[in-house]
């Protein structure tokens, strides 16, 4: 099996899924199957790593004027985002067991989206990288915009261009470092580039910094995960977010340490006041799916802090908090989003007591909810203790402000569960049915299961954490 | 083995206990009273053999080239909690057979009650800062559950509300003060911590501010002021677990972490903060407790200001006195509050102090063990609170430090404990019914279920009171010496019979004094503030509701909307413009299109001269 | 024999049996035996002009391109017509003398001009008589502009050699003249209303062929002249193509009929071909031209074509008619999305790369300032095009348009082949030189 057939297959094959006019039915165990074979082989590549540095897959298409080549390579780092990608992208599928509107369609994009996320994470060459970055929005855009709720043509088209104007950004600079190198290879970037220009740094950063996102290059995110349909959040929020911060420590942080040692104080200061801001925006919401969108950036503008640390630790932290946040925010969302679709509402004064018609779904709720406000015991706690650590190692002591994002979060959390979960039924909540399919909620289990797991046995995933960023250890342990 | 049972056990019976109560009712309790006699064997028997401090060293991950270890140590100090909070669990769980015996949910309460035990017992079993906090943390999200344990209602889903975020509050500086720490000394190790303490090789400025961290912390668990709003609020879930929470557990553990660093504390000179904020709670909790209307009212604010006394015998540099004084709390608190749940059970969940009255021939049994409970409480010889009283007072009044405005509110909360708990006891028991249909209806509550657990918890109080020093010795390992201030014994116990008097007068023979009393517009004024805590809660309310939420995160949210956000819809406006203009420059005339044209190279043409000129 | 010739002669035979049924047949094989014949290196038998692999392998592309309009076309005299460009095309394309390119060129440009004079309706009539006028003062600043180059005495028959002020001047006259091919500002403002009036097929073979036949002859010809004088002309060419960029698109935003917005969407691209001339010190500018003239013969021929067959009259179709179009024809919305994602640069699709390849040169000249406008405006032109797909997919709507029949589909399809095959596989424009 070709690497790169992971990549192809899905892109084109989603076409034959698509356009069919007789629906053919069953897309969703075609979907499920194909994602489930993704992760089995990435779970295969995961064992044959070798200890240190990238394997190569395959070079395919090789333009050696301009370097422009379908370079496949991977490391630690890189199969970490493949597992977390294509284990997120599993259970989204089952999170969208039920979708009733064009499932042919719908499944068609999300197979999409798998071509072009592990394209992302599967190439070298930063021309390559970019055409999937950008081959990632597509099935968005349409993803948002025709499943999406009553705002969501404007949601989609401005999640489009915002990001899609950082994009060029991006583009731009791997160009400049391209002048600078003569080659698009990132793991052969470092090495070559007679200069840094700073343009370069402030380019990617900008481009990566909307990704993630940060303040102020956020506000696209509210809108886009509010609007999309519940599954598709959980998937903007776990894999697209990671993108970015994905893109940030490979090609900013590991690529560029001088520079961004030297600028290390802007991806702090904004990732203190991503953390602050949108903490606040969390407890003034009183929509349900804006306050976990913002509880979301809010834990973005964490892992920019411990990104900003510039350390192993803090880097292994960050890594650590990406992927709890994505099994966090997930069913967050998935939850959020199903409470819409059942009571027509997204406002929290419309809900109250759904504990009690709904008690397990809301118990996955109130643990999700806790894993974002650091309980122990969740991953959200390993996260944010390790961050904090970290941070304070490079910042010294006064980091510890850092809490107060966490007591916002807790209190925004708390207050949610209070006028959402718990308390007196209100009539909308008496009146409605929340049975929900039990695909669906095989899905949230795993979630739920995946987050204590984790939570509890954190070292487990440490090791592999621990191991993607070793590599980049000088002698004297730092980066 | 047994200590990974011990820790194991109680999360996993939690889990079991859940299923089992999903699929029968009754077994729930079953399976959870086992678990919890279960717990408490273990913990004796590691009582019975113990020879030295238990010291597992265990490493949870590592991230980069940093280690978070979560050990194991059991010492004396970790015994005597183990043994309170199993002993007490079980005891709790067995209470609740029948306090629970109509409850729907006995799945879930069980399994909730099973995990707080075992956040407890990981606390006092912590090697480690990370243990501690993790405990720490369990306990805050299981009194969460558990105060809303009803949570169809709004009450109680509030109060869970509130006692999650006031003692979230406190937690995040215990987080911060494990980063901190483990920055500047590295290690979290508590034993270690202690030990570069007292050997003076932390700097004190940085130890005292992760002292006065981690004492922010435990004021917010252990209900200290200004973070003791959540204890009163939580009176509404089952009275069980307040006893629970008010006894055994939870508010321990504030006390437990000053006491298990009570080195570093003393190091860092931390302590006499610790006694200050400690005495002032005392006060306010014992003034408080006097006027409230509900019987666990009262016991919540005399929780709060027993705690601060257990406090304020750290603070003042004894750590047996405090020590002591927590342990012999915790059992008469239980005995208090469940003796509290036996009424409010019998007579049909009403919790109204004057609703109540005259039902001590119905309620004989629990009468008596709460009363023996009370005295204890009001610090009467031979009972063990007045020993552990007694020792606080003395040591407030010996240390220079504290000599004046603290041991004078320490001696008036410690003298005003028998007047609210005599108040209560009256007001339940004595005289004649004031609510005659409620009366009626008030079931003698079952001996076996109900009785026995309040009469061993009665037992135990009065018999620790033979062995407050062997206690003592076991928790600080050393003899100390007793010491004595004059003429104090007397004096105190003379004013506490004085303070009964007033009560008897007040509650019993003449409550017209009272009622002339409380009609003054001073004494209302007073009655008020006393009643409202204070006000304290109101105020911390305020602060929430309208500063950080209605102005700065109201203010957030503007500048999100209008300046974030809003310049970036802006851009749609301003391309519309730009389109406008550029609109301007077009034109369908076929005359004008050749105009433009012709206009614009002779411009190029102008411009190029120009620049070649230049 | 050459593809010329042949072509040549096969444009006034056509002419002849214009009313026979296997005209288009015929054609299409004529078609296939030239790109046969420009495969093998056969160049136009006149001096003056020579075939380099790079031209031969567009003219292969223009070729397919011109199959397609020809299944695409119902009508035989615009069989003949679109030939005919086809033949001027290559003259023009394979010129390496002055006279040669400017013969080609006005051929080119009466072709063009005899294809508007297809008139229907007096809308077509607007169109077509703006375009004329247009392109007779282009013509005449040719002639000026040559008669100005000629007082220094240099020589027509020959490439552009070294010139003094007045060659300079001369030139820089002429280009503005041609400039009114490419639509660059201020030559620019009869092609939005020319393009979105007339007959949607003859849009596509002037906004689509003849613009990017003339983008590559001119640089072919002009970059001497360019690289001589690089200090001088490099401020105005990049303010021309800025301005045109910007221009193009800021006008595009707003529109609400599609083919207004395709139009001022050419005079855009028309601002990013102008790059290569900014960047003509790059060897990546001949390679970044020709791969923006591929991509862009496919997908915007693309397009013209498809809205001519959707709707009954192309230039009255208004973004709310596309509504809901998502919905009832999945393959036709799905090749016009395609196309319009082109358009708007997202990768895998020729449109990225070609631009991607052009911005490069200019960051590879230094520019990089220039370079990041052109990719803003990049992402401006995504907010029309991103708009149109709106309508298709995420309106509701009962759409009245029609779907293709089976030719103009086939057409659609190998016009789409070439967006998709350009998008991915980028080794064959990179391998030639111009």
């Amino acid at each position: 099996m070709s690497y790169v057939a992971l990549i192809f297959l899905p892109l084109f094959g989603s076409l034959f899924i698509y356009l069919p006019t007789r629906n053919l039915g069953g897309t969703k165990y075609i979907t499920l199957a194909l994602f489930i074979f993704m992760f089995s082989q990435m779970i295969a590549l995961f064992t044959a790593l070798p200890e240190h540095g990238y394997m190569m897959l395959g070079e395919y298409l090789p333009v050696t004027k301009f370097d422009f080549i379908l370079t496949l390579q991977v490391d630690r780092l890189s199969v970490i985002m493949l597992l977390l990608s294509s284990v997120l992208l599993i259970l989204v599928t089952l999170a969208s067991w039920n979708v009733e509107k064009k499932p042919a369609a719908y499944f068609s994009l999300l197979i999409f989206f798998s071509g072009a996320i592990f394209g992302v994470f599967l190439s070298t060459n930063l021309l390559w990288f970019f055409i999937f970055w950008e081959l990632t929005l597509i099935p968005m855009l349409f993803l948002v915009g025709i499943w999406g709720a009553e705002g969501r043509i404007y949601a989609a088209i401005k999640f489009f261009l915002y990001t899609h104007i950082a994009s060029m950004l991006i583009l731009l600079a791997f160009f400049l470092m391209y002048k600078e190198s003569g080659t698009f290879d990132m793991t052969l970037i470092k090495e070559s580039m007679l200069s840094t220009p700073v343009l370069i740094y402030f380019l990617l950063f900008i481009g990566f910094a909307v990704k993630m996102p940060l303040f102020p290059f956020h506000t696209w995110l509210p809108d886009a995960h509010v609007q999309a349909p519940a599954p598709v959040s959980a998937l903007l929020a776990g894999v697209l977010l990671k993108m970015g911060a994905y893109g940030m420590i490979r090609l900013v942080l590991l690529l560029l340490p001088e520079t961004s040692q030297k600028y290390a104080w802007i991806l702090l200061t904004l990732g203190l006041i991503t953390l602050l801001f949108a903490g606040f925006m969390a407890l003034y919401e009183t929509h349900i799916k804006k306050m976990v969108a913002y509880s979301s950036i809010s834990h973005m503008g964490l892992i920019a802090i411990a990104m900003s640390a510039l350390s192993f630790d803090s880097l292994s932290a960050a890594l650590y908090e990406m992927i709890g946040h994505a099994l966090i925010i997930s069913p967050l969302f998935l939850i959020a989003g199903f409470f819409h679709q059942k009571l027509h509402s997204w406002e929290m004064k419309d809900m109250g007591g759904i504990m009690q018609k709904a008690p397990y779904l809301s118990a996955i709720f109130v643990l999700a909810g806790l894993g974002a406000l650091g309980l122990p015991g969740t991953m959200g706690f390993i996260g944010e203790i390790s961050i904090l650590i970290s941070a304070i190692e490079s910042f010294g002591a006064w980091i510890v402000v850092i809490l107060f994002g966490s007591l916002l979060a807790s209190a925004y959390l708390i207050w949610t569960f209070r006028r959402v979960i718990y308390g007196q039924m209100s009539a909308k909540v008496s009146a409605t049915d929340f049975s929900m399919h039990k695909v669906e909620f095989f899905a949230l289990v795993i979630f739920a299961l995946l987050i204590l797991f984790f939570g509890i046995f954190p070292s487990s995933l440490f090791e592999v954490i621990n191991q993607a960023f070793s590599p980049y250890l000088n002698a004297g342990g730092a980066l | 083995m047994s200590i990974a049972l011990l820790l194991i056990l109680p999360f996993t019976g939690a889990i079991t206990a859940f299923i089992i109560g999903k699929i029968s009712k009754k077994y729930a309790f079953v399976f959870a009273e086992v678990i919890g006699f279960l717990l408490f064997a273990l913990v004796v028997n590691i009582f019975l053999n113990y020879t030295k401090p238990i010291n597992i060293p265990l490493d949870w991950f590592t991230f980069g080239n940093v280690t978070l270890p979560f050990g194991i140590y059991i010492d004396h100090l970790s015994v005597v909690m183990l043994l309170i909070a199993t002993g007490l669990g079980a005891l709790d769980i067995h209470f609740s057979h029948d306090y629970m015996k109509e409850d729907p949910d006995q799945a879930r309460y069980y399994a909730k009650i099973l995990f707080f035990i075992g956040g407890m017992i990981l606390l006092v079993s912590a090697k480690e800062l990370t243990g501690l906090f993790v405990g720490w943390e369990f306990m805050g999200l299981a009194s969460y559950l558990l105060i809303s344990f009803w949570h169809q209602n709004n009450t109680p889903a509030d109060a869970g509300v509130a006692a999650f975020l006031y003692t979230k509050f406190g937690d995040i500086f215990l987080f911060a003060a494990m980063g901190l720490l483990l920055y500047f000394t590295g290690t979290l190790d508590l034993q270690k911590i202690n030990l570069l303490a007292s050997q003076n090789q932390l700097a004190s400025s940085v130890s005292f501010v992760i002292a006065i961290f981690i004492f922010i912390a435990a004021i917010g668990k252990s209900g200290q002021f200004p973070l003791f709003p959540w204890l009163m609020r939580a009176m509404e879930g089952p009275t069980t677990v307040s006893a629970l929470i008010h006894g055994a557990t939870m508010v321990n553990s504030g006390i437990y972490i000053v006491a298990r660093l009570f080195d570093f504390y003393e190091a860092s000179q931390a302590l006499i903060v610790v006694a200050a904020v400690a005495s002032l709670s005392a006060f306010i909790g014992a003034t408080s407790a006097l006027v409230q209307k509900e019987i666990k009212k009262v016991l919540a604010y005399s929780t709060m200001s027993h705690l601060s006394l257990a406090f304020i015998g750290l603070g003042v540099g004894s750590l047996s006195a405090g020590m002591t004084h927590l342990t012999n709390h915790a059992i008469f608190k239980a005995l208090l509050f469940l003796s509290a749940g036996a009424v409010i059970m019998s007579a049909r969940h009403n919790k109204d102090l004057f609703r109540l009255g005259g039902t001590y021939k119905k309620l004989t049994l629990v009468a008596i063990f709460m009363a023996l409970g009370a005295l204890s409480l009001s610090g009467i010889p031979p009972f063990s609170g007045f020993y552990s009283k007694d020792a606080i007072i003395t040591a407030s009044l010996l240390n220079p430090q504290t000599h004046g405005i603290i041991s004078t509110l320490t001696i008036i909360a410690g003298v005003l404990s028998v007047a609210y708990i005599f108040r209560v006891w009256l007001l339940i028991f004595a005289g004649k019914p004031r609510d005659l249909e409620l009366n009626e209806a008030i079931t003698t509550p079952s001996k076996f279920w109900i009785a026995l657990p309040l009469g061993i918890m009665a037992f135990a109080t009065l018999a620790l009171g033979f062995y407050q020093k062997e206690l003592r010795v076991y928790i600080t390992g050393e003899e100390v010496g007793e010491a004595h201030i004059e003429y104090l014994l007397p004096s105190l116990l003379g004013a506490i019979f004085l303070v009964a008097f007033i009560v008897y007068k007040f509650y019993k023979s003449r409550p017209d004094l009272r009622d002339n009393l409380a009609a003054q517009p001073f004494m209302k004024a007073i009655h008020r503030v006393l009643y409202n805590g204070y006000f304290i809660e109101q105020m911390i309310t305020w602060f929430v509701q309208v500063v950080i939420i209605h102005s700065v995160a109201k203010t957030i949210h503007w500048v999100e909307v209008h300046i974030v956000d809003g310049a970036i819809n802006k851009t749609v406006a301003m391309s519309h413009s730009i389109f406008m203009l550029f609109s301007k420059t077009t034109t369908s005339k076929v005359s004008n299109q050749a105009g433009v044209m012709l206009l614009g190279v002779f411009s190029l043409f102008v411009i190029l001269f120009i620049g070649s000129v230049v | 024999m050459s593809a010329f010739t042949l072509l040549f002669g096969f444009a006034i035979l056509s002419f002849a049996i214009r009313n026979r049924s296997f005209l288009k047949l015929l054609s299409l094989s004529v078609l296939g035996v030239s790109a046969y014949l420009t495969l093998h290196g056969y160049a136009l038998p006149l001096q003056g002009f020579y075939l380099s692999d790079g031209i031969a392998f567009f003219e292969l592309i223009l070729f397919i391109v011109l199959s397609a309009f020809v299944l695409n076309e119902d009508e035989n005299i615009s069989i003949t017509q679109t030939l005919f460009i086809g033949t001027a095309s290559i003259a023009l394309l394979e010129s390496q003398t002055l006279l040669n390119f400017i013969i080609s060129f006005e051929a080119l440009s009466i072709i063009s001009f005899v294809l508007v004079a297809n008139i229907k309706n007096t809308t077509q009539a607007s169109g077509a008589v703006k375009m004329f006028i247009a392109g007779s003062i282009a013509t005449a600043l040719i002639v000026l502009g040559t008669t100005f180059y000629l007082f220094e005495g240099a020589s027509l028959n020959a490439q552009i050699g070294s010139t003094g002020t007045f060659g300079t001047i001369g030139l820089w006259i002429m280009l503005s003249g041609l400039f009114y091919k490419l639509t660059i500002v201020p030559m620019h403002t009869w092609a939005a209303d020319s393009y979105a009036q007339i007959k949607a097929s003859n849009a596509a073979l002037l906004s689509g062929v003849a613009k990017t036949v003339a983008a590559i002859a001119i640089f072919q010809t002009f970059s001497p002249f360019l690289l001589q004088h690089i200090a001088f002309n490099l401020p105005i060419l990049i303010a021309l193509a800025l301005i045109t960029m910007t221009l193009g698109n800021f006008l595009a935003l707003f529109q609400k009929r599609v083919a207004k917005i395709l139009a001022y969407s050419s005079i855009a691209h028309a601002g990013y071909m102008l790059l290569a001339f900014v960047a003509v010190k790059s060897s990546y500018a001949s390679t970044g031209l020709l791969y923006i003239a591929i991509a862009y013969i496919f997908m915007q021929s693309a397009l013209f074509l498809l809205i001519g067959n959707i709707s009954k009259d192309s230039t009255q179709l208004r973004l709310d008619d596309l509504k809901g179009f998502g919905k009832k024809d999945k393959l036709v919305a799905f090749l016009f999305t395609v196309q319009l994602f082109s358009l708007a640069g997202v990768p895998l699709l020729a449109g990225f790369l070609s631009k991607a390849v052009l911005v490069y040169a200019v960051v590879d000249v230094d520019l990089p300032i220039v370079a990041l406008v052109t990719l803003l405006n990049s992402a401006l032109s995504v907010a029309y095009y991103v708009w149109i797909v709106k309508h298709i997919y995420f309106d509701e709507g009962d759409s009245k348009l029609q779907s293709l029949q089976a030719l103009p589909l086939f057409a659609q399809l190998i016009l789409l082949g070439g967006t998709l095959y350009f998008g991915v596989f980028a080794l064959d424009v990179f391998k030639v030189i111009i």
